[in-house]
């Protein structure tokens, strides 16, 4: 029969169902059976793959008709439509039978038996964990610790990326910024300013201008006042707003209607901490509160609002109308200085495309003028297109993360990144210690799991058995975790500068995060051991054999990486530490220890100057007071520089206003002229300038020469009169720049600060000394001081940070990485318990034992040595040393030092198991031989 | 009627199996559909529809037939039982108590 023959000619890639009863039935075969069954093969056998996919879910019992009749279907359709469409008819259907009709009748193979055993587990599982108390101890440690990291670090990014979210506006609420094009130095890494303050009269111009601008409020925050109850005097801060601002911002309004808050340029709205200070417990709306910013101004409070959280950018205690600063009037107008912040409300709705284009059009209005004067002076030539000046606005939510714009409260979103990094690198190593742990004491179930299987357990069950050990441990661990967060939490506040507090409304999320971490973790990390015991044989098992030995395969690589990383992270410490000791130790220049810093707090006038004199007059009374001198700006607290033209070059530099005591008080050098001095008349426009403005100029007769730096037209400019020997008044990441001194008070500032340098050992009573003198000279004022040491070292203040995020983590990872190294020396002496038995048969002693064992441990630390030291050099001088222009150079005693230390750690970690090794009684290992 | 009645799909698919005798399996009552009724049956729904008759007890299930085309696989062909046919009677009779009172179909024998 012809049918006969194509049966047997084909071969069918596929046909394991092919035997005599097929042969039989080929007289049923369908009428269309052609000659392309051969063709019609090997479409087949790609059909066949999505066949696959339907035996995921199809009962076994039916599977074979469904799969027929579809094949057969495809068959056909390969002759009528086309083996495209065929194809995709075919996939289709079979999609189609993905159907609850279909899929539910699955036997689901969760036997009841199960739910029974799970009480003998846990009790179980219990038993096996107090017997092992160690073991278990430190696993559950481990891992809590990789629990507690993740969860800290978790709130950490909650609370970064919660920042200004509770605003109900906070969708349609901006801040203006300006974009400058620096046309002063031409930078071309950095060609343009960008800052988050505007002109004055920017907000008024807004708010009538552009119509898309709903609301609109000027922001000048933290200006220093003082204020006086009773006898006491306390500084607060002030902070200048429009009244749209309580529009704006959802910041509650606890007392007094909201739009009557600013009606009055007098009006003053308090928070109810300040509330408290001053009214303590009345109603302090409709009272008065004076207060002296170098004259006495008084306001009525017309409100109470709440204090902003702590998640806020924009923060304040006292809030009192724009109108209230200084020179108000004038700078309303005045569209060349900006000096003030601006935050604006758009309304609902509103196209941002029109919005930019009526901001253009402002601009132009109000500064175009201005920039083309300004481009047509400009000593360096400016491109076509670039603006010079241009208005950007910034979303609220944004600013707490965008760095390049200084704001209070500025945050760098490479933190977050790697921190979380970091705290998921550190729950992988913990699970992965976990594993190896658990392999090591899994040694003395082996019995338990040769029983069970005899007595009729399958596979399954043991891995649901051991799966539930570890998910109970795990589970113990997530609650040491969570108390560990709790004891944690105010150091981790403390170490970066946030107030975390796990409220009851965060405490679900948090609790759903860390159960959910923990889950994962404990199946993760249970599966390979469960699945390992699981597959023991009963027969080999039970006859006593030792020799299956642990896939020891993974975790090596693994614990040569922990060390790794532990190493690189010491190195990285020790490193930093001493680049931080350098800078603290380093000779500045000038003598920064024993000197108070004390601001006059009289404002910007001549009075500053006044106090410094009697204060001096005062001071110099006093035995431990050595010199008396007085400046603008304080060293590390400011700086003031300023910019001019020489022979059409555009040049720039510090500038401080002093005294003639200044050079001796902080002991400069001067390498040629001499000091200032108040009886030579002409000292007065004289200026004393560093080295480096002597290079920058080029002066080869510096005592000659004269710098015109307020390009006078008129004379020369001020006369040199001596060069001071380069120091750092600025921080170790600068270069010493140029920079000049002048005694000129009268016309160019004034003395805010005073300077005392005291005698040595005398810290406290200096202090007392400094301020009974300030009480007496400046009553209404609180006495305020800085020690200058301490301003200097607050200028590394992120570098310290970064110091004591690397320490922590080193003794972190050096933790871990020991409690890895534990784990494997146990697997690995386990594997050896035969070996060693032998070998001490044979007469091996102790020592030689302990060695053997620990050899290969210096192996892998020195892998991980050759490792971390390439990486953290790199890492260390490329990044972390390079915000330092003066840094340590990284000498090969450095690496040393970590190798030695790294070394001695490792082999006190394994020494415990080599030691237990090595004291075994070969009879007991060796008795079932 | 029954206490328990059947959707209209399967009292389709229960008439096919009955109609088809002896070689009643999933294509071939997707074809017999088309041909007969000119409906378009998806193969999926008919194979749930069959196994829901076979829990209810009006067809019953035996493997055979394996063919080239199917890939060697066999083909599930169903028949009808007698409860199946019980099933058939029943409708059929009860319908056609029904239309005979609709004066509109009134046929001309009865």
């Amino acid at each position: 029969m012809e049918a006969d023959t194509a049966v047997e000619d084909v071969c069918c890639l596929n046909c394991d169902a092919l035997d005599t009863n097929d042969i039989h039935d080929a007289s049923a075969m369908s009428k269309k059976e052609t000659n392309q069954s051969a063709s019609n093969n090997h479409s087949r056998h790609r059909a066949d793959r999505w066949l696959n996919l339907l035996s995921w879910f199809c009962p076994p019992a039916l599977y074979e008709g469904i799969e027929g009749d579809l094949l057969e279907q495809y068959e056909e359709d390969l002759n009528t439509i086309g083996k495209k469409k065929a194809k995709q008819r075919l996939i289709k259907n079979i999609f189609k039978f993905f159907r609850p009709g279909i899929i539910f009748r699955n036997k689901f193979s969760f036997q009841h038996n199960n739910t029974i055993m799970i009480g003998n587990y846990f009790k179980v599982a219990m038993r096996n964990i107090q017997k092992r108390k160690l073991y278990s101890f430190i696993n559950a440690f481990g891992l809590s610790i990789g629990i507690a990291f993740c969860t800290l670090i978790y709130l950490y990014i909650q609370d970064e990326r919660s920042f200004d979210q509770f605003h109900v506006n906070k969708d349609r609420i901006y801040r203006m910024e300006t974009k400058s094009y620096n046309y002063w130095e031409a930078n071309p890494k950095k060609p343009y300013y960008y800052n988050a303050t505007v002109q004055t009269g920017l907000q008024p111009a807004m708010k009538e201008e552009i119509p898309e601008v709903e609301f609109a409020s000027r922001y000048s925050p933290g200006r220093n006042v003082t204020m006086r109850k009773a006898d006491e005097v306390f500084t607060e801060k002030i902070t200048y707003v429009d009244a749209d601002f309580f529009n704006m911002f959802s910041f509650q309004v606890i007392a007094g209607s909201p739009d009557k808050l600013f009606t009055h340029k007098s009006d003053m709205v308090i928070t109810p901490d300040i509330a408290k200070k001053y009214f303590d417990n009345e109603d302090p709306i409709g009272k008065t509160l004076v207060f002296h910013d170098g004259e006495e101004k008084s306001f009525t409070v017309t409100g109470i609002i709440e204090a902003p959280p702590s998640n806020s950018s924009i923060s304040f205690s006292i809030l009192i109308p724009q109108e209230n600063r200084g020179n108000y009037e004038n700078n309303v107008t005045q569209w060349g200085t900006r000096d003030v912040s601006t935050f604006i409300q758009l309304r609902a709705g509103a196209d941002l495309q029109k919005f930019g284009a009526n901001l253009e059009k402002m601009t132009e209005k109000y500064l175009g003028e201005m920039l083309r004067k300004q481009r047509a002076t400009s000593a360096i030539p400016i491109p076509e297109g670039i603006k010079l000046t241009e208005f950007q606005y910034t979303a609220l939510t944004d600013i707490h993360m965008r760095k390049e714009i200084g704001w209070e409260k500025v945050s760098d979103p490479q933190y977050s990144l790697i921190l979380g990094a970091i705290a998921i690198l550190i729950l992988f190593i913990a699970c992965i210690n976990y594993v190896s742990l658990a392999l090591t004491t899994s040694a003395s179930r082996k019995t338990e799991v040769g029983i069970r299987k005899t007595v009729g357990a399958q596979k399954q069950q043991l891995v649901y058995q051991f799966g539930i050990e570890s998910v109970l441990l795990a589970l113990v661990s997530m609650i040491i975790g969570l108390v560990l967060v709790v004891l944690f939490l105010p150091s981790f506040n403390q170490f970066t500068g946030k107030t975390i507090q796990v409220a009851y409304t965060g405490l679900l999320p948090l609790l759903s995060v860390s159960t959910g971490i923990t889950l994962l973790a404990g199946i993760l990390a249970g599966s390979y051991p469960a699945l390992f015991l699981s597959s023991f044989l009963p027969a080999t098992v039970l006859k006593g054999k030792f020799t299956s030995k642990f896939q020891t395969g993974f975790t090596r690589p693994l614990v040569v990486l922990q060390f790794a990383l532990s190493a690189f992270l010491m190195i990285s410490s020790v490193i930093m530490y001493r680049q931080m000791d350098f800078i603290t130790n380093k000779d500045l220049g000038f003598n920064k220890e024993q000197v108070l810093v004390i601001p006059t707090q009289t404002g910007w006038n001549k009075k500053a100057d006044e106090l410094v004199e009697r204060f001096r007059t005062k001071a110099q009374q006093e035995p431990i007071v050595e010199m008396v001198s007085g400046t603008s700006v304080s060293i590390a607290r400011g700086f003031s520089s300023r910019g001019y033209k020489i022979n059409d070059e555009n040049k720039s530099s510090f500038f401080y206003l002093v005294d003639p005591n200044y050079i001796p008080a902080l002991d400069l050098k001067l390498t040629l002229g001499r000091n200032f001095d108040a009886t030579i008349s002409s000292d007065s426009s004289g200026i004393i300038v560093n080295e480096a403005l002597v290079r920058d100029m080029n002066w080869t007769d510096p005592l000659n020469e004269y710098l015109n730096w307020q390009e006078d037209s008129l004379s020369r400019g001020s006369k040199v009169i001596g060069v001071l020997k380069d120091f750092h008044f600025e921080s170790l990441a600068q270069e010493i720049k140029p920079m000049f001194l002048s005694i000129n008070t009268k016309s160019f500032g004034h003395l805010s600060n005073i300077l005392v340098r005291v005698s040595e050992g005398n810290a406290a009573t200096s202090v007392e000394k400094m301020r009974s003198i300030w009480n007496e000279l400046s009553p209404d004022k609180p006495f305020q001081y800085t020690f200058l040491d301490e301003d200097v070292a607050h200028q590394y203040e992120s570098q310290q940070r970064w110091m004591r995020i690397t320490g922590f983590s080193t003794g972190f990872a050096i933790f871990i990485s020991c409690l890895g190294l534990f784990g494997l020396a146990g697997i690995n002496a386990v594997n050896r318990t035969k070996e060693i038995g032998i070998r001490k048969v044979m007469g091996a002693e102790m020592k030689s034992i302990f060695i053997l064992m620990n050899k290969q441990y210096i192996g892998l630390s020195l892998i991980a040595f050759a490792l971390a030291v390439p990486a953290s050099w790199f890492v260390m001088t490329k990044w972390w040393l390079s915000d330092f222009k003066f840094a340590i150079e990284v000498g090969w005693e450095l690496f040393a030092i970590s190798m030695i230390s790294g070394l001695f750690i490792a082999l006190a970690t394994v020494s415990y198991h080599s030691i237990k090794a090595a004291w075994i009684n070969p009879a007991d290992t060796l008795k079932y031989e | 009627m029954n206490k328990e009645y059947l959707g209209e799909f399967e009292e389709l698919v229960l008439t096919i199996v009955g109609v088809l005798q002896e070689d009643a399996y999933g294509n071939a009552i997707v074809a017999e559909i088309k041909d007969r009724v000119k409906r378009d049956a998806n193969l999926s729904a008919v194979h749930v529809t069959l196994y829901r008759l076979e829990d209810k007890g009006y067809v019953k299930s035996h493997m055979g037939g394996a063919t080239n085309a199917r890939g060697g696989r066999r083909k599930r062909i169903f028949t009808v039982t007698n409860a199946g046919l019980a099933m058939l009677r029943a409708m059929k009779e009860s319908r056609m108590e029904l239309w005979k009172l609709i004066p509109q179909l009134k046929m001309s024998a009865v």
